[in-house]
């Protein structure tokens, strides 16, 4: 692939980016969350066009590729999250969409005696006859691997493949993938954890901003080297910075646990500050928010607010005592997409709008709207439009919004700019600080760690659900940052 | 332009476009039928049809209500067929009508009340809980008197079924049953409940975005638990209302009803997938309804028929919406 350019409306996803890979090579294609390594993955497998550049496969020039002609030429792409119909078995799966046919009916024993050989192969001991979706997650993982054999792949794509797996079945993995390559098949390997790639990468290609960095042999290159290729921008954006003097102690979480993602985790948020919360994708941040609000359970931990332990069993409970969250996922979480803005901004509110009866007084409620339209710039037509027919910036914006009229004392942001463009970035920003000054504590979860640096008094970084490190944010680096939020997975490793 | 787009925007808050459009249709349908049979549109027969529909009003209110958070009450038909067998049994062996109907009454609540616990707390899709709701109150209603029909429920009852069925207050020289007054407020007190009150919004809330509404301080639980318990107290005033009219308590009484009742709300513009719907939609719904079965009543179409002109007809209105939101997506 060469020169590839893809852009997507206000962003330009993929500039330029060239990429190359060897049959019988594991190439690791590594950078930050948003760097464009799924895009660019994505078109290699024809769920995405481009909108210039070459791609030359097995000496052929190609045009688009449709996901049928990709897979058709032999490329494959081993999903993060595992794509497959859990009701069916393995043998199913596998021939999902090209079963075997005797005559009108399918030929089970065929494509069970195939689906062996191929189990085989990956010295897999399952019966073609099992149900996928009873398998554990590292046997479905595989079950994906061997599809893409089965259809005689020969580029194989794995978008962090070992983020759900254990040690022991990473380590199987490897096995796999290094016996995939002895064969000659072509591998590419997406992670974040850079700590794997001594065991298997051959090559390692970077990428940052949607831009190609660096390639070369892993074997000449350095962890140190790689990082800082990784991260190697200056802060170019400016983020605006309230100073004032941090208050006293609001929040304290203590040893806080929840299911599998969120492991012990302790910190403090004063008043007047805001508390950056850094960490790579999966690195249980958005799970430690949940818990903290009481949308998921907890397992342990106390939550001291004010002085005062909570206890805090439902959303309810935490905006009764304060604690508000703007949700990470808008559509899933955030809005009723199919009711007014209006509506949308009062749903928190109602307590506050309506008399004794819970009648909505709607004078109020049309005051607070227009108030929180016109300080948070929100653009739309009226506010009585439905919530998704306005663009992801204004919809982040009414997310935020809602919770403003309230009494809280700690607002919880997780990644609020999310592809939202920058214009509204600053208005996120401004807010935040507006929050801080007015003297709440202001949590501030996000990948980019520009935008972490920028806005956030204090970082805390996570990694494998738990908190790897704390520091001011003027002595923060992004080196430092991005090393506390990987290495913890090597340790954990190794403890098991 | 600007007043173009507040129209706009009224006409799609809730689905009150489709209110409109099946407004419309009701009107048609009104005047096709007076056409076919001029006594169709005689005062009689209007005072007639209005207390023939009123029970489908407040099935449908309830329908709507549970259809708004995003479920579905499928046990409607039988908690009616539960009040009117259960109010019958007593009244006939001499109880109390007061202390009757509040039986009644509080064994259709329980009944509302295990749906809502049965799908929000122990989270069975709404559609096999009520099911298994549905076939249960049935038997209730075919056990409590032994299999069998009830016996007339007396003259002590006169004064209920006066109040539920004979009697009528009139506008002018427009005879208006009580059937028809008492669907008419208990619609305006939900009405109100939905369109102006917290509960109200939080039933919008719910079923558009659950998720979202739960992170908002929202209690889903209570809230979907409120929405069965208004199905299932509309089902008990319709169970009371056949009861009133029969004289007697039948153990059929209100079978198909949870259909017809989808019905009217969904023609009415309710959406079964939650989150929008109207309850002045619920009556054109209803409306409709009522105008079929009795319009061709008149024109002489036996039931069979009937029951397929009204299966076709909600299709449609359901299939039309379909066709016009989507033309709306695509211009946009």
């Amino acid at each position: 692939m060469s020169h590839i350019v893809k852009t997507f409306p206000g962003v330009r996803a993929l500039d330029d980016v060239s990429f190359n890979l060897k049959s019988g090579e594991v190439l690791a294609l590594l950078g930050e969350n948003g760097a464009g390594k799924s895009t660019l993955m994505k078109i290699l497998r024809g769920v995405q066009g481009r909108d210039s550049g070459e791609m030359i496969i097995f000496g052929k020039p190609c045009g688009d590729l449709t996901p049928q002609s990709a897979a058709a030429l032999g490329i494959a792409m081993i999903h993060q999250e595992l794509n497959m119909c859990g009701h069916l078995t393995v043998a199913e799966n596998i021939f999902l969409g090209r079963e075997p046919m005797k005559g009108m009916v399918v030929d089970r024993r065929k494509m069970n005696e195939e689906t062996r050989e191929v189990l085989a192969r990956l010295n897999m001991d399952i019966s073609p006859d099992t149900v996928v979706g009873n398998l554990a997650v590292s046997k479905q993982q595989m079950v994906e691997i061997a599809k893409a054999l089965s259809a005689d792949a020969e580029i194989l794509i794995m978008d962090e493949p070992t983020s759900a797996l254990t040690a022991k079945e990473i380590e199987d993995l490897f096995e796999i993938i290094r016996k995939l390559r002895s064969e000659g098949k072509g591998i590419v390997y997406i992670s974040h954890r850079l700590e794997e790639l001594e065991h298997i990468a051959d090559r390692v290609t970077i990428m940052r901003d949607g831009k190609y960095i660096s390639s070369s042999d892993f074997k000449d290159t350095t962890m140190d080297s790689i990082i800082a290729d990784m991260v190697g921008r200056e802060i170019t954006e400016k983020f605006p910075k309230a100073r004032c003097e941090r208050g006293k102690k609001i929040l304290e979480v203590k040893r806080l646990s929840a299911g599998k993602a969120v492991k012990d985790v302790s910190f403090d948020l004063y008043e007047g500050e805001i508390l950056g919360v850094a960490g790579l994708m999966g690195a249980g941040r958005t799970e430690m928010t949940r818990a903290l609000f009481g949308a998921d359970k907890k397992d342990s931990g106390e939550v001291v607010l004010d002085g005062k332990t909570l206890k805090i069993n439902s959303p309810r409970d935490a905006i009764k005592a304060g604690i508000v969250l703007a949700p990470e996922d808008r559509k899933k979480d955030g809005l009723c997409t199919r009711l007014p803005v209006r509506e949308n901004i009062s749903l928190p509110n109602l307590d506050m709008l309506s008399n004794l009866f819970g009648k909505v007084n709607r004078r109020k409620e049309a005051d607070m709207v227009s108030h929180a339209v016109s300080d948070f710039k929100i653009k739309l037509p009226t506010p009585e439009v439905d919530a998704d027919t306005l663009s992801g910036g204004n919809q982040q914006k009414v997310v935020v919004a809602k919770w403003l009229s309230g009494h809280s004392r700690v607002v919880i942001f997780d990644e609020p700019t999310r592809g939202i463009d920058v214009a509204a970035k600053v208005e996120i920003y401004r807010l935040m600080n507006e929050l801080k000054l007015a003297g709440m504590g202001v949590m501030f979860v996000s990948s980019e760690m520009p935008e972490v640096m920028g806005v956030s008094d204090r970082i805390i970084v996570m990694c494998g659900g738990r908190v790897t490190g704390e520091m001011m944010a003027e002595d923060a680096t992004q080196e430092e940052i991005l090393r506390r939020a990987t290495d913890f997975s090597r340790k954990e490793a190794t403890d098991q | 332009m600007k007043k173009q787009s507040i129209i706009s925007d009224f006409l799609a808050l809730r689905g009150m476009g489709q209110v409109f459009t099946v407004t419309v249709g009701l009107l048609v349908l009104f005047a096709v039928f007076s056409c076919i049979n001029y006594n169709f549109c005689s005062e009689r027969n209007i005072s007639n049809l209005l207390r023939q529909l009123a029970p489908i009003l407040l099935i449908g209110i309830g329908q709507a209500y549970v259809l708004i958070t995003g479920n579905i009450d499928l046990s409607i038909g039988s908690v009616v067929g539960m009040s009117c067998m259960i109010s019958a049994t007593l009244m006939s062996h001499g109880m109390d009508v007061n202390a009757a109907l509040a039986i009644t009454l509080v064994s259709c609540l329980a009944v509302g009340l295990l749906n809502g616990l049965l799908v929000a707390a122990c989270k069975i899709p709404p559609f096999i809980a009520t099911l298994g709701t549905m076939t249960v109150c049935r038997g209730i209603a075919q056990i409590v008197n032994h299999n069998l029909n009830t016996d007339a429920i007396g003259p002590a009852a006169d004064w209920f079924r006066n109040l539920f069925y004979y009697g009528s207050f009139r506008i002018g020289d427009f005879n208006v049953y009580n059937t028809v007054w008492i669907a008419f407020v208990i619609f305006l007190v939900f009405n109100f409940v939905l369109s102006k009150t917290r509960t109200g919004r939080h039933m919008y809330a719910i079923g558009s975005n659950p998720e979202a509404a739960k992170l908002s301080g929202v209690d889903v639980a209570a809230t979907t638990i409120k929405a069965y318990l208004v199905a299932a107290f509309c089902s008990c005033v319709v169970g009371l209302i056949t009861c009133a009219t029969a004289g007697q308590g039948t153990m059929d009484a209100g079978n198909m009803y949870e259909m017809y009742a989808v019905a009217a709300a969904v023609i009415g513009g309710v959406s079964t997938l939650g989150g929008t719907g109207l309850l002045s939609g619920v009556i054109v719904g209803a409306g409709i309804w009522g105008v079929l079965q009795n319009g061709l009543q008149f024109a002489g179409a036996p039931v069979a028929i009937r029951n397929i002109v009204i299966g076709v007809i909600v299709v449609i209105s359901v299939l039309l919406d379909v066709i016009i939101r989507t033309g709306q997506k695509k211009a946009s």
